[in-house]
């Protein structure tokens, strides 16, 4: 059986997240293999060289652009966008939610916040739509991408930015900050991924971005459980070494980003012309390239939270048809 | 094989030699364009100092690098906003691999027969230890 707790977004929004999270990746992929190029040459040169890179980055960016302009029109132009709007504030139950999500860690509080949970139980109208980690990747990847979209294409042609700013050197000041800037998205979708792939009750990828609301049954027994029922729910015989190896590799790959993006300060022209990193440091070289399978993993789980839909939406109709039968029987 | 021939005095060249040195005069004039190739600059590549490159790379020739002050400031801005996420995200990692694990605790371990929520005990037949605890 198929763990399902409550899907809560629309068919559009499940198709927009996969359509983004596989131009995302790709973006990252060929944009930190040219930045991480100490790190990550293998990519580099997988892809066809620094040519080859620079030209499918900007076609994924051409990709973004399409999908960020969609999605802000949807949310301007239908009433369920605009309705959303206040479901996305942040609330002081949210900045609960944060503090008792540590209480919880520490043992302090019995429960998650529900403005944390991503297990719910009980009925879908007694969680919000978004947990308070939900609205945060909302609002930091909505401001990532903007200005991400906005500095790449001022970046787009070199020499038209050349005039405006007389030197090479400000010009490629730019791209610097272009690659700096996509860092705090690089390390909030490996946590997104660590976030939405390990939880134990959803282990190995929560269904709620794949599935979508449409298809998924309304009903409830009506026992009234104390708690969210997750202890009914038989945990994965992997899921403990595995949660363990990824919790692990994203803090690695996280540390790794974080760590050479310092190192390759100013990278490709330097304000002090010193490019650290290199290959000689090898631990910093593995520690890039684990985040980047981190990367590579999270690209697998969306493809197989898909997989997982139709699966689910198989099932249904042959439930569909099998009840329609029954009924004929009758 | 064929020798140069003394019946018309004049000497000839053999096919062998002959392929063999076309071929050769290929890849001589296609390795030449290859390798010429590489003089084409391909202009991003241009201005990005190749660190592995000894001596810096092209672009490490620059006396100084960005200098416009509100330019520094934003990418040394980036940086700190860089670091300061990434402690963040960190935090939020830990925070919920903590939460997961309690999570776990609470759920039905693999192999254990169902809970019973409410209090009552499971009975034997209901154990699922003979059947490794696989209850589908």
């Amino acid at each position: 059986m198929t763990n399902l707790d409550h899907g809560k977004f629309t068919r559009m929004t499940t198709v927009f997240h996969s359509l983004l999270a596989m131009d995302v990746f790709f973006l990252f992929f060929t944009g930190y293999a040219i930045m991480f190029n100490d790190e990550l040459w293998w990519m580099l040169t997988l892809m066809g060289g620094s040519g080859s890179v620079a030209a499918l980055h900007r076609v994924f960016g051409v990709g973004l652009l399409a999908l960020i302009t969609f999605w802000a029109l949807m949310m301007v132009t239908t009433d369920t966008g605009r309705s959303n709007f206040s479901e996305v504030m942040p609330s002081p139950g949210d900045m609960k939610a944060f503090v008792q999500d540590i209480q919880f860690v520490l043992g302090n509080a019995d429960e998650r916040h529900p403005n944390a949970r991503q297990f719910a139980g009980g009925t879908a109208d007694e969680i919000p739509l978004l947990s308070y980690v939900g609205k945060g990747v909302i609002f930091i990847f909505a401001a990532e991408l903007t200005l991400l979209s906005i500095s790449g294409l001022l970046i787009w042609s070199k020499t038209g930015l050349m005039q405006y700013f007389a030197t090479q050197t400000a010009a490629m000041a730019f791209v610097v900050f272009h690659g700096l800037l996509g860092v705090v998205m690089l390390m909030g979708v490996m946590f997104h991924i660590f976030e939405h792939g390990f939880h134990p009750a959803f282990y190995p990828v929560e269904t709620k971005a794949f599935i979508p609301r449409s298809m998924i049954p309304e009903e409830h027994s009506d026992d009234d459980d104390e708690g969210t029922g997750i202890e009914r729910l038989q945990l994965s015989p992997s899921w403990a070494s595995a949660s363990n190896l990824a919790g692990a590799a994203t803090v690695i790959g996280i540390v790794s980003v974080l760590t050479a993006s310092i190192y390759d300060t100013g990278y490709p022209v330097s304000t002090e012309l010193l490019v650290g990193g290199g290959p000689s440091n090898l631990l910093l070289t593995v520690g890039v390239n684990i985040g980047v399978l981190v990367l590579f993993f999270g690209m697998v789980l969306s493809v197989y939270g898909n997989l997982v839909r139709i699966r689910w939406e198989q099932q249904m109709a042959e439930e569909e048809t099998d009840g329609a039968e029954a009924e004929a029987a009758d | 094989m064929s020798n140069s021939t003394a019946e018309n005095g004049a000497s000839s060249y053999s096919g062998t030699i002959v392929a063999v040195n076309a071929v050769i005069a290929v890849a001589v004039s296609l390795g030449a364009v290859w390798v010429v190739n590489g003089f084409n600059v391909f202009y991003e590549r241009l201005d990005r100092v190749s660190p592995t490159v000894e001596g810096g790379g092209i672009g490490a020739a620059f006396a100084e690098g960005n200098e416009i002050g509100w330019l520094v400031f934003m990418v040394e801005a980036i940086h700190a906003i860089d670091v300061l996420m990434g402690l963040f995200i960190l935090v939020m990692v830990f925070v919920h691999w903590g939460a997961f694990r309690r999570l776990a605790s609470r759920m039905r371990q693999p192999g254990e027969s169902r809970a019973m929520p409410d209090g009552g005990a499971s009975t034997p037949d209901d154990s699922g230890a003979e059947n490794g605890g696989e209850r589908r």
